[in-house]
């Protein structure tokens, strides 16, 4: 086991690992820092890339770029009020205040070193945690994973969205999307229409890019541009003092905790760890009346949430193949081209990869540290770059990126398609993130449910019968029946009171 | 975006019975123990119908507007097609002309219509950009982009 660990480290601390991981930070750190530009855009831009690099390289670029894409979004937040990632929202309440205060440099300082904190406790709860849980999934038998893929898409469409209906809608098309190509068990072709590119199936990467860049460059192009406002003043004062971070060592466990424990629930996400660490923060502190007046602590608290939430994250998908935001979706599906499977077998068969992960995601925290400590005044003019200038180049890069996959347009058309099908489901209320999620689990929820009926000669009370995939079948019940039952059961609270 | 979720719904339904009628149509193999390939579309069939069925009634029934989505304007309708058209001619050129030959003109009418006015800017930007990735895929990555007929 140690000698695994260590053959790992040293794979990592490879010259062309430690320069992936630096790519990936400095990618991370851009996109994060550019409003508009999510670290899921990020991901599936660095895709096609991956392709031709090896497992370890592919990972320590992505997750150079995960660690350091939920800094970068501070930036924008602090200094201009425009949450660079849906997870710095809870960052610009206090961070721009300070800035207002001539303080930025300070909220800033704070953010970075509170991302730190927040990464390094989630890969601490990563490498602790999910060994045991891994251990405990190849228990798993076909009846328990059907009920826990299942669990995982009904949790992605539960949280946080505004019309459950239109959330299950979104992930069944998911579904159907995936049943396109040769049949898992016979192989004989479904939905083909005769097209020899179809056989294999609806690859991932198409599918990704359209769903998360194309929109983007559609809203960009067919929509209103946007216009941002541009930060002129000068930064100073960013480097904390070591008074200053043990003054905020309670908000910053705090949030690092709530950040691990959320991520970790397949479907929370990072927004709602950084309210509710923010919440928390307040709650608690005796500085309290001071929060949203520009309080560094609550700065510090969602900051080490949103860095907390990829180690949490990573916890479910790498020890159950069940990825709990978009981001993890897509890593998962990275490793999926590479032929390596998220799930308790990949603990088993590939252990050596698996510390490979921890370690990439330790250097990328201290990577991710010390770049933007450094570098920081960078990413503060990068807040002045125009989307007229992004915008065509992510759209070249997405169809280059997809006909690099085969080296075929068959796969840019696809891409295409998904991207405006995102675009339609995003102006209508349809979430995409179920729709992705069904595409990278659809295969193995059909596989997990035909072996399971064919084990049971047909019976359904197979997954009944197993107590496992009962408690699993009964949590998704009510991720699915929750959200139509939650509007019936608020007056009657309001009437009690 | 009452109107559009009814618009929605009778879409899903349709596009149901056209999945219902191609998975009606798949070949049927007799074999014991296992269940035929269109076992999961037909699960898929009944729950996406249900659920477009929910979204009708919900839909008619509902008198207050749900705050979802924000619809979708005429202009934007315009920069959908004006993009597809765009990106199909794209693609349809570069099997011919190549990606170094194409790539700084769908650059340059990109920066345009994203309202892009400075000449110098959007030469020295579709130039550099399609440059940066061809040397980025295919020299560092080795992955081969389309030559065309000229390159």
């Amino acid at each position: 086991m140690h000698s695994m660990a260590l053959a790992a480290l040293f794979e990592v601390l490879h010259i062309q690992n430690l320069f992936a991981i630096m790519v990936g930070v400095v990618f991370g750190l851009f996109i994060g820092s550019t409003p508009g530009l999510t670290i899921s855009l990020g991901m599936v831009l660095l895709l096609p890339i991956t392709f031709n690099l090896p497992p370890v390289t592919s990972i320590c670029l992505l997750l150079g770029l995960f660690a350091s894409g939920m800094t970068g979004g501070s930036f924008s937040a602090i200094l201009l009020n425009i949450p660079g990632t849906p997870s710095a929202s809870a960052t610009a309440i206090d961070g721009h205040e300070m800035t207002k205060k001539g303080i930025g440099g300070r909220a800033l300082g704070t953010a970075v070193t509170s991302s730190f904190f927040g990464g390094m406790f989630g890969l601490v709860c990563l490498a602790l945690a999910s060994p045991l849980i891994a251990k405990a999934a190849l228990r798993f038998g076909a009846p328990e994973l059907f009920a826990l893929v299942l669990l995982g898409i009904t949790l992605i469409c539960s949280f946080g969205q505004t019309s459950m209906v239109k959330a299950l809608i979104s992930g069944i098309l998911g579904l159907i999307i995936m049943t396109v190509g040769l049949d898992p068990m016979m192989g004989t072709p479904r939905f083909t229409f005769g097209v020899v590119e179809l056989q294999a199936g609806i690859s991932f990467l198409p599918a990704m890019i359209g769903l998360f860049a194309i929109p983007q460059v559609l809203v960009g192009i067919a929509g209103k541009t946007r216009v941002i406002p541009q930060y002129r003043d000068k930064i100073s004062g960013v480097l904390p003092r070591i008074r200053d971070i043990l003054k905020l060592l309670k908000p910053m466990s705090l949030g690092a905790l709530v950040g691990t424990g959320v991520g970790a629930i397949p479907g929370a996400g990072g927004p709602i760890a950084v309210f509710l660490s923010y919440d928390y923060a307040r709650r608690i502190s005796k500085k309290s009346l001071n929060f949203g007046k520009g309080e560094p602590e609550g700065v510090a608290a969602p900051e080490a949430a949103n860095n907390a939430v990829a180690g949490g994250a990573l916890i479910p998908m790498l020890t159950l193949g069940i990825p709990g935001d978009p981001i993890t979706a897509i890593l998962m599906g990275a490793l999926m081209i590479h032929g390596l499977v998220p799930g308790p077998l990949l603990f088993q068969q590939t252990p050596q990869f698996v510390y490979s992960v921890f370690w990439a995601f330790l250097f990328a925290n201290i990577m991710n540290l010390l770049i933007s400590l450094s570098t920081i005044k960078i990413w503060v003019s990068v807040l002045k770059v125009p989307e007229k200038i992004l915008l065509p180049i992510i759209a070249t890069l997405c169809i280059v990126g997809t006909y690099a996959l085969r080296n075929t347009f068959f796969d840019t058309g696809i891409m295409f398609c998904f991207g405006l099908l995102a675009y339609f489901m995003n102006k209508y209320g349809f979430p995409v993130v179920p729709m992705l999620l069904a595409i990278i689990l659809g295969p193995n929820l059909e596989k997990h449910l035909r072996m399971s009926l064919i084990i049971s000669q047909g019976d359904p009370s197979i997954f009944v019968k197993h107590p496992i995939s009962l408690i699993f079948i009964i949590l998704s019940a009510i991720s699915i029946i929750g959200p139509f039952l939650a509007p019936a059961l608020k007056p009657k609270r309001r009437a009690y009171r | 975006m009452k109107k559009a979720n009814i618009i929605i719904s009778a879409i899903l339904i349709a596009f149901c019975s056209f999945f219902a009628f191609l998975t009606a149509r798949l070949p049927q193999r007799n074999l014991p123990n296992t269940l035929g390939i269109d076992f999961m579309p037909w699960t898929l069939f009944i729950i996406l119908f249900s659920l477009s069925l929910i979204l009708l009634l919900k839909s008619v029934f509902t008198k207050s507007k749900p705050k979802q989505g924000q619809g979708i304007t005429v202009r934007e309708v315009g920069g959908v097609i004006f993009l597809t058209l765009l990106v199909y001619l794209y693609v349809r050129v570069m099997s011919y002309a190549g990606f170094l030959m194409t790539t700084p003109l769908f650059i340059a009418v990109l920066m345009l219509s994203s309202g892009a006015r400075k000449w110098k800017g959007i030469v020295a930007v579709s130039v550099l950009a399609t440059v940066g990735i061809y040397f980025f895929f295919q020299k560092v990555f080795q992955v081969q982009l389309p030559g065309g007929l000229i390159f």
